[in-house]
């Protein structure tokens, strides 16, 4: 029983001697050069760090992201699906073709109703 | 026939919401259920079985649930009494200012519920019938009420519930307390389970209890009183007559028809109890009535004070005392709704009823001073009156309980401080008689007109009932010896 | 006989329709979206009385049931949706009001089709035993209440409500999972009947089951709404659109009860569970029962009364939960919930009609109902005297029900407490019946409501009576006809 842990026991051993060697290699042979405020700002993808602590973002961002995260997120049952499907079929029932058929189709009407909405449509 | 008087009232109220004339809908509703009764009680076979005009409904098969109504001798008194204070009540009503409709249908609501509840050989329908008055209780004082009527209704409205709650309680152990097999609502098999000793005996102390403190908050027993002087000294006059007259029997008759009958031993049990609190409602409230200044409250408080009487018969628990509380009941449902009758009309003309106000009023109103006399008369126990013949019972009945074996002297102390009570009772009846009727008449008064002919029928009626149950209380009490016989069946056994 | 999954499946291709005739229609009105879903929820009403009973043989047996019960809280889904349509056409005035866009109506189609996936998620989990089940029925229902709490974006109330409802709920869903982590661990199995068996054959770790055991009881606790995880009810009430609390208020707890029910038959016979979950689930109903009817009392919009009223609610259901094991309580539980929906909603229908006319749900606003329009008041004094248990109502018998079982079972304290707690509930009950009729009305315009809104009244009010003087429907609809049914013969 204890043993089938040792897998994620080892992942985070990996996981926190990858971040901790991380720090470690780059205090070691990191140029320590001179501070200066310009250097101690956060770097976030060229973005200026200063302004409204609320900046307004367009509402189309949210709903292009969620859209990418729920039509993204489909492909994970996608994959088991296809990997036990052939072996599925020979022992059951082709019934698990017709079920990824309906969710399939389930997205769709999704789709259609956000793009009918006007949910992709960034000028709109 | 008596779906007939319990379907009569509701069917009238409903027409008289959907706008049918109110007053006459509900007075020939009252009407027919007068004749309807009194038709069952002559057609009663008192050779026959207990119970009958019986018909039935099934609800709920498994549980044994079922629509069963029928009556017996007690419940066929009971049911008389109701349709003679519902038709006073219902005649006595003034015109009402606003909400007729409701009015009238709040009064035959409460008329349908006591009927039902009287009515019902059903545990589950008896107890739900009675609370079909509770809303339109609320209603009737919080609307047409007068004086302090907020706090009245609410008080009243709450208290009746907690009191049904824990009477709930009391029933739902009842039910659970013969085996699963034999579990049910009829009252008539609940009696045979009892007499064949099926009622488990280690509960039955508890589930008595409860019943008693349920059905002693709706009646008014000694500490549980306090709703009811201020309710019926707020509440119009019709609904104080059935509410005081009518309403207030359930529970005495719920002790009578189920409590007593199904647990005597736990009955016999708590006795002592009782009459530690039936003194309280004799000697206490009948202290606390005659301090009262106002006829509306010393009238509420006459009537938690009476009560005490009637749990001196229960308490008794024999044929005698028995016999005298349940006619008690009746007399005194009778002379109460008189003496509500009487002072609502006297309210109504005066505008005041506090004592120091009134006075004289015999000379313009000789008819109502009659009239309250007799009912006051009535109220004490003077012989002649229905109320004479039952405390009598009771009297000897909680006497005699004494001496058929238990070492506690109580009965006899209990008797002996309830005679005592009577003397109270006649002080501040007396009292009030002098102070409204007697004396100075203030002169803005001396012209107030007398009861209408019309409107004295009801009081008539009400006060010729009691005089006749008075002169021939063997006309009712042949009515009532069988059914009370079955409350006290354990006696000759043991 | 048709297998009962395929009403679920009917329920989900309805609001599938329903979100694709709304974005294709060109018209402007969307109430035509609410008839459909109206009319399709009565065809898969009526569809439910042709409904196997029995599934044992199918192949889903292992995760989805259609014993009676499940049927009965399909039947109660698919009435509260409807009923709550009904509302929400009554109601749209306010929600367009809150939620203007380029068109008048716009948005207004998709607030009649979100209640349709709610109930299809109601009416899985009224099947549901294995616990992904349950989770991810439980999901569809409450991603649904999300949007339509927050629905009236333009109101700061629903966006409050709609904040709290969104956190406090997203932290009950996780107490919920990391509940099922805990049991899966111990048992290896996420299907109740397993874990039953499991529980009561093989030695198992107590400490670790009985933890799960609590937090899939805390979790559940936030879904019916008891004390003390109450604390988001009274906000999210008053601030959701009437139509949505209604919804929330009755299918939200009930699909929180059936999936307490299903957790609890399996987890309570354990005897070394069975004492201290009944002890838990006892103090449980005690908070509740006090906090619900003493918060109540000093109430003055009704919303709010309602939404503690529910937490009282929910305190009188638990003491039934508690009792599990008396031969009643399943019944108890499921009855008394059948007379909350008549009740509650009936209660929402009227209130949205005032407050359509007054311009608030404050009880003030009731007053003089009883001499504006007779027939409201006379409906809503049905639902009040139901709520506070007066005989001859739905609301009684369910009551009756609820201390029939409390007294086989020996639950002397809840009975004390429960009997204190109705008489506070007479109170604050009728503090509404009070306005309606002592009080004298603002102006004397009698309400007006749509005909499809009174006839709902009519048809609630009507069912309040006739199931509290003949609860037999209900309670055939829970255990079968008597011959079907060898347990109750044998008494």
């Amino acid at each position: 029983m204890i043993k089938d842990y040792l897998p994620i026991l080892i992942q985070a051993v990996v996981a926190i001697g990858f971040a901790a060697s991380a720090l470690v290699v780059s205090i070691i042979l990191g140029k320590a050069g001179k501070r200066n405020p310009t250097k101690d700002t956060a770097y976030e993808c060229g973005m200026l760090p200063e302004g409204n602590a609320q900046p307004r973002f367009s509402v189309k961002f949210y709903q292009v992201a969620m859209l990418f995260i729920l039509f993204d997120i489909e492909i994970v049952f996608m994959y088991p699906w296809a990997v036990v499907f052939r072996e599925f079929v020979r022992a059951h029932h082709p019934v698990i073709f017709w079920s990824m058929l309906s969710f399939v189709s389930i997205l769709t009407v999704g789709y259609v109703y956000a793009i009918k909405k006007g949910a992709l449509d960034w000028k709109k | 026939m008596l779906n007939i008087l319990i379907l009569c009232p509701i069917v009238a109220a409903i027409l008289a919401l959907l706008g049918a004339p109110a007053r006459p809908a509900a007075l020939l509703a009252s009407l027919i259920n007068l004749v309807v009764a009194l038709l069952a009680l002559f057609q009663y076979d008192k050779t026959g079985p207990a119970f009958q005009f019986v018909s039935e409904f099934g609800i709920l098969p498994e549980w044994r649930l079922t629509y069963l109504v029928g009556a017996d001798g007690l419940s066929l008194l009971m049911l008389l009494l109701t349709a003679i204070v519902t038709f006073a009540a219902v005649w006595v009503t003034p015109a009402v200012a606003r909400l007729e409709k409701q009015f009238y249908a709040c009064l035959l609501f409460i008329s349908a519920g006591a009927m039902g509840a009287f009515a019902s050989v059903d545990l589950f329908f008896f107890y739900a019938f009675h609370e079909l008055a509770l809303i339109p209780t609320f209603l009737l004082i919080g609307i047409w009420g007068s004086g302090d009527r907020q706090s009245a209704a609410w008080k009243i409205t709450i208290y009746l519930a907690l009191g049904s709650f824990i009477l709930l309680l009391g029933l739902i152990g009842l039910y659970q307390s013969v085996p699963v097999a034999a579990r049910t609502f009829d009252i008539r098999a609940l009696q045979e389970l009892a007499a064949a000793g099926k009622i488990h005996p280690a509960s039955a102390n508890g589930v008595y209890l409860l019943l008693l403190i349920g059905f002693g908050i709706l009646i008014s027993l000694f500490p549980f009183h306090t709703w009811a002087p201020k309710a019926y000294a707020s509440a119009p006059t019709p609904a104080a007559m059935l509410h005081a007259g009518v309403l207030k029997k359930f529970g005495l008759y719920g002790l009578l028809r189920v409590a007593l009958p199904l647990l005597p031993d736990a009955a016999r049990h708590w006795t002592h109890l009782l009459i530690i609190l039936l003194i309280g409602n004799i000697i206490y409230i009948g202290l606390v009535t005659i301090s009262q200044k106002r006829l509306d409250m010393m009238l509420g408080y006459s009537s938690v004070m009476h009560m005490g009487y009637i749990f001196l018969g229960i308490a008794s628990l024999n044929t005698l005392g028995l016999n005298g509380a349940a006619l008690l009941m009746f007399a005194h449902g009778l002379s109460i709704a008189a003496l509500f009758a009487i002072a609502g009309q006297v309210g109504r003309r005066t505008e005041t009823l506090a004592f120091e106000d009134l006075g004289g009023l015999a000379k313009p109103m000789p008819f109502l001073g009659f009239a309250f006399g007799l009912a006051a008369f009535a109220s004490i126990g003077l012989p002649g009156f229905a109320n004479f013949a039952s405390e009598i019972l009771v009297f000897f009945g909680a006497f005699q309980s004494h001496v058929a074996g238990s070492p506690f002297f109580g009965f006899r102390l209990a008797t002996v401080l309830a005679l005592w009570g009577v003397v109270i009772s006649a002080v501040y009846m007396l009292r009030a008689y002098k102070a409204v009727f007697m004396g100075e008449l203030p002169g803005r008064w001396s012209a107030l007109p007398d009861l209408k002919f019309s409107l004295r029928l009801p009081i008539v009626l009400l006060l010729a009932t009691l005089l006749f149950a008075g002169f021939c209380p063997r006309v009712f009490l042949a009515f009532l010896a069988p059914s009370v016989k079955a409350a006290s069946f354990r006696e000759t056994l043991s | 006989m048709m297998p009962a999954i395929y009403l679920e499946a009917i329920v989900l291709t309805l609001g599938v329709l329903l979100v694709l005739m709304e974005a294709f229609s060109n018209s402007e009105e969307k109430t035509p979206v609410a008839w459909l879903g109206i009319v399709g929820l009565t065809f898969v009403f009526i569809l439910t009385f042709f409904t196997a009973n029995d599934l044992s043989a199918s192949p889903y047996s292992a995760f989805y049931h259609a014993d009676f019960r499940a049927i009965f809280f399909k039947r109660f889904a698919l009435l509260t949706t409807i009923v709550v349509l009904v509302l929400s056409i009554e109601y749209r005035g306010v929600v367009q009001k809150y939620v203007f866009g380029s068109r008048p109506q716009a948005g207004l189609g998709e607030f009649y089709a979100l209640p349709v996936f709610t109930c299809a998620g109601l009416m899985w989990m009224a099947s549901a035993v294995d616990f992904i089940m349950i989770f991810v029925s439980l999901e569809l229902v409450t991603i649904s209440f999300y949007i339509l709490v927050a629905y009236m974006r333009r109101n700061a109330g629903s966006l409050e409500a709609g904040v709290k409802y969104l956190i406090l709920s997203a932290l009950s869903t996780g107490f919920f999972v990391y509940g099922i982590t805990w049991i899966y661990g111990v048992t290896g199995q996420t299907s109740l009947e397993k874990i039953g068996a499991i529980l009561l054959g093989l030695k198992v770790s107590h400490g670790p089951l009985l933890f799960g055991f609590m937090l899939v009881l805390t979790g559940l606790g936030f879904k019916i709404a008891c004390a003390p995880f109450q604390i988001w009810v009274p906000d999210v009430y008053q601030g959701a659109p009437t139509p949505v609390t209604a919804f929330l208020s009755v299918g939200s707890k009930a699909a929180g009860f059936i999936v307490l029910m299903r957790v609890a038959e399996v987890f309570l016979p354990v005897p070394w569970i069975n004492h201290k979950a009944v002890t838990i689930l006892v103090a449980l109903a005690a908070l509740s029962l006090l906090y619900g009817n003493l918060a109540a009392m000093p109430q003055h919009n009704l919303k709010r009364l309602m939404a503690y009223s529910s937490i009282a609610h929910a305190g009188y259901i638990l003491i039934a939960v508690a009792c599990i094991g008396s031969r009643y309580a399943n019944i108890a539980v499921s009855f008394y919930l059948a007379g909350y929906l008549l009740m509650t909603l009936l209660t929402f229908l009227v209130m949205a009609a005032v407050a359509n006319q007054a311009g608030g749900d404050d009880i003030v606003h009731f007053n003089g109902l009883g001499k504006r329009s007779p027939y409201l008041a006379f409906a809503m004094l049905a639902a009040m005297a139901s709520l506070a248990g007066i005989p001859l109502t739905v609301g009684f018998f369910g009551k009756f029900l609820i201390f029939y079982v409390a007294y086989e079972k020996g639950q002397f304290l809840l009975m004390g407490i429960g009997v204190l707690t109705v008489a506070a509930g007479f109170y604050y009950y009728f503090k509404v019946v009070r306005a309606m009729y002592w009080k004298e009305p603002a102006d004397d315009t009698p309400v007006r409501t749509s005909p499809l809104t009174g006839a709902t009244i009519a048809a609630l009010a009507f069912c309040i009576f006739f199931l509290g003087v003949y609860p037999a429907p209900v309670i055939r609809a829970l255990e079968g006809p008597p011959s079907d049914n060898p347990r109750l013969l044998a008494r």
